[in-house]
């Protein structure tokens, strides 16, 4: 759980979701499309260095992300089983 | 009235005139190496590099020094040297009122950045663009066009415009960028670059490569054209889809594309080929595959030229229409380097062959981020 | 081709002004630009994500276009966005370039590199008004009107082109900018 808050704290500065807090972010809800947070390719980038640098964690290829971030709980998740840091 | 060519040059790894260009390329060389750890860069990368050695013994020999103050960077030594030696060719007076000269670059001298007390008046392109215009002694205030990928394309429409406006009769045109960390790293940081020489087209495609290069071309007003280039038309349209992404629907380039059939009233089989942007990224080349038969050209011969020299950024407009124009004076569409099975879902022709060809027209076609694309149209002589 | 001014917006640190007049004033507290964004209730999230250029760039076309009162959103190619400055994209290069000057912490920051490009501010409002005309960004050495003047009167030898959002958009750091932009139209 405590993961889960810290992601949303870091997403929100690293994607300048300037409108949000994290109570405002539904950890089930999809990151991408209309619903939900609708990000873009370029927030996903931003995402896998945001994994890189607090995680240590590396996504070679973007389209491994789309599962990842499919949800701040996916991501918790994946953080969870692969973090170096 | 039209616009002619009447003078270019070019600086690549491949060579440092137009004629070792078109050989290299006929010859299938690329300029592009694989490096694993360029400039200390922590992950390896393919590309092509202007030789610094070979530009200082160039620079030495066509730059007049005495016209410059202080010491130049890579960018503006390769910036001059083109521009000298398209203005020599050319037979113009460059310090004449009639002449405006155009700059295309993205990133400039950047690189200037990385220094401890960066000279931030000199890192700007329009900087670059005024030093130009002071070395030749020219009164008019250069422009620097800076679209993106698309800003060799752009430089030129503007040429056109300039002339067929009646503002100048003359317009030096230079493309130019190089590398450094910083367009390196902010490449890979979008994952845009493949680690092995790119494959425009292919269904195995990875990414792009990047490379640096200068090229440079003078038009100029005329009554009539017995022989040589003219430009015909050119267009740039905007995607209104994404900063960065290619749009789905090709919807920019196919608009740039109908604009310029229109305006030139070239059809589709006047063309000898598309020369496209084709970086081999995924997506690139899918959205042009799309835009090319949404406009009806599906079946002219298409390719493209970064398997070469990579992609040079601001210089890779006018070096690949450069090279193209010299390829269909010899009757060639040069080979597609790096393609070998089609991978976009709308099949065009590419050809990992050179090709003869007997025509004498062409569309250059670009796109770039912040949903960018251009297009212009060139024919040989009376052409047709 | 006859063309004329229609609306013209002026915006720096300080004020906002419309036709020359005054219309609102910077107050201490958050960024002027985030004022203006609240003022125009603006409900577009995606402005936070922008540089300090795109982001005095985008309010400027914003509020030329509300004093326009044209019907907008609506897809169109007759009207081209032309830009000008003469420093580029240097607050976002020199942003870009902080992600990289560490090697103990290199992490390049890709939502930073893609607005290491001037002509960015273009495509935001390309994409915020579904704009397919052209759109272009021209560095000058100077600020000239002359020079911008005579580009406006080449953008209109496109045949589609018919009206043109164009200006001088300058941000060198974020308590350092101007836009000055106006909407040209063909009489």
């Amino acid at each position: 759980m405590e993961l889960i808050e810290e992601l949303k704290t870091k997403m929100i500065e690293a994607l300048n979701l300037e409108e949000m807090t994290p109570a405002d972010i539904d950890e089930n809800a999809p990151l991408f499309g209309d619903e939900g947070l609708g990000l873009d390719s370029i927030d996903v980038l931003e995402l896998i260095v945001l994994l890189e640098r607090n995680y240590g964690i590396k996504i070679a290829d973007p389209k491994q992300g789309k599962e990842i971030f499919a949800s701040v709980r996916t991501m918790a998740d994946y953080v969870a089983a692969n973090r170096t840091k | 009235m039209i616009v002619k060519k009447i003078g270019d040059s070019m600086m690549t790894p491949l060579g440092f005139s137009v004629e070792e260009n078109f050989a290299a390329v006929m010859a299938g060389r690329s300029a592009l190496r694989r490096y694993e750890s360029l400039w200390g860069l922590p992950f390896p990368c393919v590309v092509s590099l202007i030789p610094d050695e070979k530009l200082e013994t160039a620079f030495a020999q066509e730059v007049d020094t005495k016209n410059l103050s202080g010491k130049c960077t890579k960018f503006e030594k390769i910036v001059l040297l083109s521009a000298a030696k398209a203005v020599k060719q050319s037979g113009i007076d460059p310090s004449s009122e009639r002449v405006v000269f155009i700059l295309s670059s993205t990133k400039g001298n950047v690189a200037l950045l990385a220094d401890e007390n960066p000279d931030l008046e000199r890192v700007t392109p329009a900087h670059t663009a005024q030093m130009i215009a002071n070395y030749f002694g020219n009164p008019n205030r250069p422009l620097t066009v800076s679209n993106a990928c698309i800003s060799g394309l752009c430089a030129q429409i503007e040429a056109y415009r300039c002339l067929k406006s009646g503002q100048y009769d003359t317009a030096v045109v230079i493309g130019a960028d190089v590398l450094s960390p910083f367009i390196v790293a902010g490449f890979q940081s979008l994952k845009a670059l493949s680690d092995e020489q790119c494959r425009p087209f292919s269904a195995n495609r990875k990414g792009l490569n990047l490379g640096e290069a200068a090229a440079a071309v003078v038009y100029t007003v005329a009554d009539d054209v017995a022989d040589g280039w003219q430009m015909v038309a050119g267009a740039v349209r905007n995607d209104a889809n994404h900063i960065s992404g290619p749009s789905r629907t090709g919807e920019g380039s196919y608009r740039t594309l109908m604009t310029v059939l229109d305006e030139s009233g070239l059809l589709a089989n006047d063309l000898a080929c598309l020369n496209v942007h084709g970086t081999s990224t995924l997506y690139n080349d899918e959205m042009e595959a799309i835009a090319i038969t949404r406009a009806g050209l599906n079946q002219v011969p298409v390719n493209a030229m970064k398997g070469y020299y990579g992609h040079t950024l601001g210089a890779a407009g006018v070096l690949e229409t450069l090279l193209t124009m010299r390829a269909l004076e010899k009757g060639k569409i040069p080979a597609t380097r790096g393609f070998d099975e089609i991978g976009v879902t709308m099949p065009v022709p590419v050809s990992s062959e050179s090709v003869d060809t007997q025509k004498n027209a062409f569309v250059k076609l670009l796109s770039g981020f912040g949903g960018c694309n251009a297009a212009a149209a060139f024919v040989n002589g009376y052409g047709l | 081709m006859n063309t004329r001014v229609t609306y013209r917006v002026r915006l720096t640190p300080e004020c906002l002004e419309m036709d020359g007049k005054r219309v609102a004033e910077a107050v201490a507290g958050e960024s002027f630009l985030t004022q203006l964004y609240r003022m125009n209730k603006m409900d577009y999230p995606k402005f936070f994500k922008m540089d300090v250029l795109c982001k005095v760039g985008f309010l400027a076309s914003e509020i030329l276009l509300q004093a326009e009162g044209a019907e907008r959103f609506v897809p169109r190619s007759d009207r081209a966005v032309i830009l000008f400055n003469r420093n580029s994209s240097l607050h976002a290069d020199r942003t870009f370039q902080q992600t990289i000057a560490n090697p103990e912490d290199f992490y390049p920051s890709p939502s930073v590199f893609v607005y290491t490009l001037p002509n960015i501010v273009t495509g935001e409002i390309a994409i915020r008004n579904k704009y397919h005309g052209e759109s272009s960004f021209i560095l000058l050495p100077e600020k000239s009107q002359e020079a911008m003047n005579r580009a406006i009167a080449r953008a209109f030898l496109d045949p589609e082109t018919k009206s043109v959002l164009t200006g001088w958009v300058e941000a060198v750091s974020e308590t350092e900018f101007e836009a000055t932009m106006e909407l040209v139209v063909s009489s």
